[in-house]
């Protein structure tokens, strides 16, 4: 088991930017979402291509159409298959970054602090915006060595108007104590979403995961999440990252076996750990309901007890006490000290290549 | 050694370079530095760049001199390796170099060019978009896509829009001129010349009242520089880049030793390398105007774009440098007058050195 920052861009020795995709990872791995591949290297048809940094890179997407992403995902095994690491505890699969393979490390805290020695006359408009947001964030009581740029606001490649400003928060803590912040604080350029702009929001970005609410669903559980606002015109984007000492599970300290695509209602009785990538939600009196998939057969004296997601649409999906109902893999968990129990995945990555993309969803009954 | 001008280099300790000249030591490339990271050194007289995660010092020549000064002596402590020694020029001479084992990686403007204009034109941001247009704009002049490059922020991809420069360039002397005719005669709703206005906002920037009259100046960009303006409003230069078997010296072949400075007068006989980095102006009925020598100057060499395109066949020049003689290996002793060297930036050398019309 290794720590290593979500949300890290990784270059590699193949010309590969990818991103880190947990906190967590097996011993001499990364695992990764690959995010720009030269196209030199496969082509790319169905995804979009993006230049940067003198080559034509393909955006890996898993939203593209399904088929092409089949397609591409092949090749990319075959002519990769080091990036590829088949894991015996999950029986599943995750793409990876091998540590001989990892090229440069773009360092996210250290590139905030390298941004802020910039004296303010030389920063363009993103970057002044940048700064005033970190500014405004510091005043939720965390240190500004508790965050960290990421994406183009690291790597420079930013378009103002149009890239994002992409923040990490180091430490779960923080990462509460902003979005706590956020609900109520003020300033001249923060603006949230109304419901409105939500909906309208909704109408026009019509993706799987939204697909299973109905636009006054949706519009809740957007309006209430304070990870994405815009600030002066530009959207802003928090991760909540793991420190080492606090990631809420150790790779290799269970095996996890798949049992099948379920749906289940449950109550939240701990939602503490649903802002990072992976998160969770620990849930009590779940059961198994019908969903659009067959039912499969589990254990019923051992409890569900976990919503597991992959997926940043579904971080911060619900709070504690509240009821919710999510659909995805069941995996019976063997931890190699203490009870078995089961929990529900949304988001692996072989999720995004089969029926389970547009199946799986976390919603609360709220 | 041939190494293509205006290709960028980055450092294994993070460095941004941009390769300056065409010729080059066996070991080695020479090159500018053009970011370089504030984490050794630092320098307040000069402006700052926030660039692949770091803070960066960006090396403008014609920043405050007694800043650039002691920063450029910093730079020498902190960064020893990247100083060259030249064998063939004075000790006085300063030369920037990335010896090969500190590269980390070699941006290549043509390879960069194929890749962008390989790209679907609906993946391309609104600056991309402009130099994917300008590029088949002078794509009509009858060059080949091969013989153009990309460089500086287009390359690297830290461009701003509507702020940034498209930087291209062209490989091969030939070719150069060749664009230049056809963008003599060119028309196309997007192309605009720079006007007087703009052309005088450079003219202040390079300090260069000191040098030219203020309608000289004028009349020397606005009817000659055809390599720069704007398209779509965005600023374009082109540079010349030349290729291995046109360049006007090989390194190592000549021997320099500096005389001292002097002003010449002569006609030009030659100005074909006159668009690259170095360029040459070979001149004839030379007279040294400030100096009882008889020296006959052969050359009038410089490393400063501003020179490029400034003076043709039959015209006469006049020009202040470093006067050098030079020893070829195989040939005749001659000389010539040089300005620009690096380390002109840092001496009286900077406003005193210059090439006119008259």
């Amino acid at each position: 088991m290794a720590h290593f920052y979500e949300s890290t861009l990784i270059d590699t020795v193949d010309g590969f930017q990818c991103k880190s995709y947990a906190n967590e990872h097996p011993e001499g791995f990364v695992i990764v979402k690959p995010k720009y591949i030269p196209k030199e290297t496969i082509s790319g048809e169905g995804l979009k291509y993006r230049f940067l940094f003198e080559k034509c890179f393909v955006r890996f997407n898993q939203f593209a159409a399904k088929d092409k992403l089949k397609g591409y995902v092949k090749q990319f095994r075959e002519k990769f298959p080091d990036y590829v690491y088949d894991s015996d505890l999950h029986k599943n699969w995750f793409y990876v970054v091998p540590i001989d393979k990892i090229k440069t490390v773009h360092d996210c805290r250290k590139g905030l602090q390298e941004l802020l020695s910039v004296p303010k006359k030389d920063l363009d408009e993103y970057l002044t915006l940048v700064r005033e947001l970190v500014d405004f964030l510091v005043q939720s009581g965390i240190k500004v060595e508790d965050i960290g740029i990421t994406h183009s606001t690291l790597l420079g490649n930013y378009t103002m108007g149009k890239s994002d400003m992409d923040l990490l928060i180091y430490g779960k803590d923080n990462g509460w104590k902003v979005l706590e912040f956020l609900k109520t604080a003020k300033h001249h350029l923060l603006k949230w979403k109304s419901d409105e702009e939500w909906a309208e929001y909704y109408k026009d970005h019509k993706t799987s995961e939204s697909s299973h609410f109905t636009e006054e669903e949706y519009v809740k559980h957007m309006v209430r999440k304070k990870y994405e606002g815009l600030f002066g015109g530009t959207v802003f984007t928090l991760f909540t990252v793991e420190e080492k000492d606090e990631t809420w599970f150790k790779w290799g300290e269970a095996e996890y076996e798949p049992v099948g695509l379920a749906t289940i209602n449950a109550e939240v009785i701990d939602h503490y750990n649903s802002h990072v990538r992976p998160g969770y939600y620990e849930v009590k009196d779940a059961v198994l309901v019908e969903g659009d998939h067959e039912t499969p057969n589990i254990d019923e004296a051992i409890p569900i007890k976990r919503i597991v997601t992959y997926s940043i649409p579904f971080v911060q999906q619900a709070l504690k006490g509240e009821e919710i109902k999510a659909c995805g893999l069941l995996e019976l968990v063997k931890p190699k000290n203490g009870p078995q129990y089961y929990r529900i995945v949304v988001g692996y990555f072989d999720a995004y290549l089969n029926e389970r993309r547009e199946k799986e969803f976390i919603k609360a009954e709220i | 050694m041939h190494f293509y001008e205006s290709s960028i280099i980055t450092t294994k300790d993070g460095l941004h370079c941009q390769v300056y000249g065409n010729e080059h030591p066996d070991k080695g490339i020479l090159i500018k530095p053009k970011y370089i990271p504030t984490n050794k050194i630092e320098c307040e007289a000069l402006q700052c760049r926030f660039l692949s995660g770091k803070k960066m010092n960006r090396l403008n020549l014609w920043a405050e001199k007694n800043g650039l000064a002691n920063y450029l002596e910093k730079f020498k402590k902190a960064y020893p390796q990247y100083i060259y020694q030249s064998e063939v020029h004075d000790k006085d001479r300063l030369f920037f170099w990335a010896p090969k084992e500190h590269i980390e990686r070699v941006y290549f403007p043509r390879e960069g060019l194929a890749e962008l204009m390989s790209m679907p034109e609906d993946a391309l941001d609104e600056h991309l978009a402009v130099v994917y247009k300008f590029v088949n704009f002078l794509l009509e002049s009858g060059l080949r896509l091969k013989d153009f490059g990309i460089t500086y922020s287009t390359l690297m991809g830290h461009y701003i829009y509507n702020m940034s420069d498209i930087n291209l360039v062209v490989y091969g002397k030939e070719n150069f001129w060749k664009l230049m005719e056809y963008m003599e005669r060119a028309e196309h709703p997007s192309l605009r010349w720079k006007d007087e206005k703009e052309w005088l906002e450079f003219y202040k920037k390079r300090n260069r009242y000191n040098i030219f009259e203020k309608n000289t100046f004028l009349n020397h960009m606005i009817s000659r520089k055809k390599s720069e303006g704007y398209f779509d409003n965005l600023l374009f230069v082109i540079f010349a880049a030349e290729k291995e078997e046109e360049v006007w010296f090989k390194w190592g072949q000549e021997k320099y030793s500096s005389i001292g400075m002097a002003t010449v007068e002569g006609t030009v006989t030659d100005h074909h390398s006159s668009v690259v980095r170095p360029g040459c102006y070979t001149i004839g009925e030379s007279k040294l105007i400030d100096s009882d020598q008889d020296i006959d100057v052969e050359k009038v060499v410089f490393y400063s774009r501003d020179y490029t395109l400034l003076a043709y066949t039959d015209e006469k020049i006049q020009a202040r440098g470093i006067l050098e003689k030079v020893e070829p290996k195989d040939g005749k002793p001659y000389h010539r007058i040089v300005t620009g060297y690096f380390d002109s930036y840092i001496t009286d050398r900077r406003e005193e050195e210059f090439i006119k019309v008259i």
